[in-house]
């Protein structure tokens, strides 16, 4: 019995051949080849034209595994042993596995096509993190140059309207001013998405003082309401508490994203402001933050886009209102600060923004407070020098005209950083404004350059006046002795709130 | 009679060595990838200079992330070896020196010739980039796809072997 299955399920699987010493077959079964005796075995399949080597080599035995034997209407896998022995007789075996490889290949076939997916996924990732890449530094690089030409408006605009000017050029230099914050607004819009989109937005944690920036917050947007005709109307709730810790300027941005939104899409009626206390739990205070205006309202179909970056929606479009960007910053600002903001809406009748954010309730006091808002600029008994290196022509005389208007300081202007050295040990410098952008040199450089001085001017002020924004930029240069960094577009008093921090 | 000459193409998974043989064999070519495993055996014979024939045994092995895993019996009375790396996928050629050591190594009088194949997927800027790996050591850039420099592949590696 066991003779008969061993006989049906071993030998049906295999085949014997015997061949002489040229491949010639000399006796043969036909279990899975139908080869004839006395012919060639290398004319069978082209895989067996290796005996014309193998079979010189007398006495040794060659396996060979998984042979796909292609014939016309079949294919078989098999494992072929080759046996050369001496006395013109080779026995050559094949076992038929084709079965058994063809399970295999399936297998084979779906780990292979897995791997080469994911390979190819990879790939493609990697090229659209290089575009990526390079439009983010392309937004970063090209905003960097606009912002000596802003600069130099925004703060000749501001020097300008204190001029002596009629109510006719008092108007258009209004329009100017309007139109200089609109440009730097979109252009710091670019540059934080860049940031977001490349991972270098962080926020930065301050106390701060939330009923003073909320304020004079309001006074501005108060005045931009009512030019158009607008009110707009204030609450906050008596029980904030005085100061939190947070990012006060991506708070501030939050808000002025949501109100210069409802200004933009609200014709007539108002805008309304309401900060309430939602909770305090664990030395956390969690703000409502809600602003509503009287607009036009978002189509339903919108209401799930408006927060994408570049979205616009059709009013938007058609009224070019807005780069489409604050709102994707206001969603991610909220999402990095935990909290969370949702928005209700009904045409022709008004939006409703409605988010929730928490910030650590502070430790200061009242006597800090009143520390911080009789903060006032200093008046120094003597003029200090200031040494300015700036190869922008705008630039130098737009810190002029801002420092000769305090009445502080003297200039002395340099356009070249070879002449920073001997300016200082020469020239009693008090504070070094430094450009980032001096052709030809590097800022980092030249800081340190400063740094290895003697020690009667190595500790001379330095700030650095850059058109880099990035949080990595400003550590730059402070770790080359950089004290701090004025970011281009600056106004008036960023500037000088910083000269005399470091003036003494 | 025309030599037979037995001619072994070796490399990673999915490079397209059997699209290489058989745009070679039958003048196809399918965009079907259909896995190898243990080894696939064509015949064909070309002209070469000199009147002459010979039949080139074409070894089609399955692919091997590492050479050194190839079944020895494989590579027995091996006369020429065709190395193929896909130029789309810079893991197939990523460690090329290494392999190709490895058989210098141990085939050392065996003509070897290196192919990048899926000429067609690639722009000039993409082999700019990748090319100080593979320009050192690679021989043809081919295409399957297209027929391109296929032909002379096999009969550059062809008159080596005479």
């Amino acid at each position: 019995m066991l003779e008969a299955y061993k006989k049906k399920y071993h030998t049906n699987s295999f085949q014997y051949i015997l061949v002489d010493d040229s491949g010639c077959v000399l006796e043969t079964d036909h279990t899975i080849l139908s080869i004839q005796e006395k012919n060639l075995l290398q004319k069978c399949h082209p895989f067996f034209e290796i005996l014309n080597g193998l079979l010189q080599i007398e006495n040794e035995s060659f396996e060979f595994s998984c042979i796909n034997l292609d014939f016309e209407d079949d294919i078989i896998i098999a494992d072929v042993t080759i046996h050369s022995q001496s006395k013109n007789k080779n026995l050559i075996i094949i076992e038929d596995l084709t079965k058994h490889y063809n399970n295999y290949q399936l297998t084979a076939q779906t780990r292979n096509e897995s791997i080469i997916n994911s390979q190819i996924l990879v790939l493609k990732n990697e090229y659209l993190l290089e575009k990526e890449t390079f439009k983010n530094n392309f937004i970063a690089n090209f905003s960097h140059q606009l912002r000596n030409p802003i600069t130099a408006s925004v703060i000749f605009s501001d020097l300008l309207i204190s001029s002596d000017l009629n109510s006719e050029q008092k108007n258009y230099l209004e329009i100017i001013q309007s139109a200089n914050k609109d440009l730097k607004n979109r252009i710091e819009d670019i540059l934080d998405i860049s940031k977001i989109e490349s991972g270098k937005l962080i926020l930065i944690e301050k106390v701060f003082d939330l009923k003073k920036l909320l304020n004079d917050l309001v006074i501005g947007y108060k005045f931009l309401a009512s030019k158009k005709g607008l009110e707009l109307n204030f609450e906050i709730d008596k029980n904030l508490p005085a100061f939190i810790t947070g990012d006060q300027y991506r708070l501030k941005q939050i808000i002025e994203n949501l109100i210069n939104n409802a200004i933009s899409f609200t014709e007539k009626g108002s805008i309304n402001l309401n900060i309430s206390l939602n909770y305090i739990r664990a030395k956390k205070v969690n703000l409502h933050i809600v602003v509503s205006d009287t607009g036009c309202g978002i189509e339903p179909e919108n209401m799930d886009s408006i927060f994408e970056r570049f979205s616009k929606t059709e009013s938007e479009t058609i009224n070019n209102k807005g780069s489409g960007l604050g709102l994707a910053i206001v969603k991610y600002l909220i999402s990095e600060m935990q909290g969370n903001i949702k928005v209700e809406s009904e045409i022709n009748k008004g939006s409703k923004f409605i988010c929730n954010l928490s910030f650590k309730i502070s430790d200061y006091n009242q006597s800090l407070k009143e520390e911080l808002l009789n903060k006032q600029l200093p008046n120094f008994e003597k003029k200090h020098h200031v040494l300015l290196v700036e190869d922008s022509e705008l630039i130098q005389l737009t810190i002029l005209k801002i420092l000769a208007a305090t009445g502080n300081f003297y200039l002395n202007i340099i356009s070249s950083g070879e002449a920073l050295i001997p300016n200082i040990i020469n020239k009693n410098v008090d504070l070094v404004l430094l450009s980032n952008s001096i052709e030809g040199f590097s800022t980092m450089d030249l800081a340190a350059s400063v740094r290895n001085l003697s020690k009667d001017y190595k500790k001379t002020p330095i700030i650095v006046l850059s058109t880099e924004a990035f949080k990595e930029d400003i550590k730059r240069f402070k770790k080359a002795g950089a004290n701090d960094v004025v970011t281009k577009p600056f106004d008036e008093k960023i500037l000088l709130d910083k000269i005399y921090k470091y003036i003494k | 009679m025309a030599k037979s000459k037995k001619i072994v193409l070796i490399g990673h998974f999915g490079v397209g060595k059997t699209s290489l043989i058989r745009r070679f064999v039958q003048n196809t070519f399918s965009e079907d990838y259909k896995v190898t495993i243990g080894v696939h055996i064509s015949k064909k014979t070309i002209e070469i200079p000199e009147g002459e024939s010979i039949s080139l045994i074409i070894w089609d092995l399955e692919g091997q992330d590492d050479i050194k895993k190839t079944r020895p019996s494989y590579l027995l009375g091996t006369n020429g070896f065709i190395y193929v790396f896909d130029l789309s996928r810079p893991i197939t050629f990523e460690n090329l020196a290494n392999e190709l050591d490895f058989l210098k190594e141990n085939y050392s009088n065996i003509p070897l010739k290196v192919v990048g194949n899926k000429m067609d997927l690639v722009n000039k800027e993409y082999l700019t980039q990748y090319s100080s790996i593979f320009e050192p050591f690679v021989d043809f850039y081919v295409s399957a796809k297209t027929g391109s420099r296929v032909e002379t592949l096999f009969s550059k590696l062809a008159k080596a072997l005479t």
